[in-house]
């Protein structure tokens, strides 16, 4: 009896833990893309903005002479 | 640069009134022909969206700005002013505060395809909150241009980044670690 509650326990235990394990990960992962990751079509709004900015000539390149 | 320089503030990324920092400056239009640097033949074009917020992340990439734009000399750089940079987080609102904002788009992957694929990459500085954070992030950031701007399949090369980042990131979980390059 005692040894199938120490099982039940162990299992319980290691499934706790490697739940956490995988929660930390994608926690970790969720983190990362959202402060560095691909531009992709979820970005494309954004991306065509950036591109007509340059298109119109309403941003220019950042000139070494004329620095902040 | 140590980290305990970039807490230092330099003088364009001091704050101003209001607790606002100056933003840098965008330039007179030039062409990049007339700046002698960027070729035609340019991989990529960076923008830096930064609305002013006084943050960490501001300053180091303030005092750090002239060696990113020395190390990525072939390619040019678009600074958003201050208003331009507020108008733009105003159509995307899901972004603000997440600024400075380094946006990098693939010239290869655009001509391919524009913007509905993959067409270049982003790092959101201002989720860094510590100097030393906003440093090493925009260091790796730094790095990845410069190893990668040559490469055949850049978005391949990305995720197996993430990938990477992700296998390191449970090693130190089953360790016991933290993470201590980018992120914690």
């Amino acid at each position: 009896m005692l040894d199938r509650f120490g099982e039940a326990i162990s299992v319980v235990l290691g499934a706790l833990a490697l739940a956490y394990l995988v929660y930390e990960i994608d926690r970790r992962k969720r983190k990362l893309r959202d402060l560095f990751y691909v531009l992709d079509s979820e970005e494309a709004d954004i991306s065509a903005d950036l591109s007509s900015m340059v298109e119109s000539g309403e941003l220019q390149p950042y000139s070494r002479e004329v620095r902040a | 640069m140590t980290a305990r320089a970039a807490r230092r503030s330099a003088k364009p990324g001091e704050p101003h009134e209001g607790g606002v920092t100056q933003p840098l400056a965008q330039t007179e239009p030039t062409s990049i022909e007339q700046n002698g640097e960027p070729s035609a033949a340019s991989r990529f074009r960076i923008f830096i969206v930064d609305s002013g917020w006084n943050s960490a992340a501001r300053r180091v990439l303030h005092e750090n700005f002239g060696l990113i734009r020395d190390l990525q000399k072939d390619d040019p750089i678009y600074v958003l002013s201050r208003e331009k940079s507020v108008e733009f987080m105003r159509r995307h609102g899901s972004r603000i505060g997440r600024d400075p904002i380094i946006a990098v788009h693939d010239m290869h992957a655009l001509g391919k395809g524009g913007t509905v694929g993959f067409h270049g990459f982003r790092l959101s500085l201002g989720l860094l909150r510590t100097p030393e954070q906003a440093l090493m992030g925009l260091q790796a950031f730094a790095r990845f241009l410069v190893e990668h701007r040559h490469s055949a399949d850049l978005e391949a090369d990305i995720r197996a980044r993430l990938r990477r980042e992700g296998f390191t990131g449970a090693i130190e979980i089953a360790m016991h670690h933290e993470a201590r390059e980018i992120g914690d």
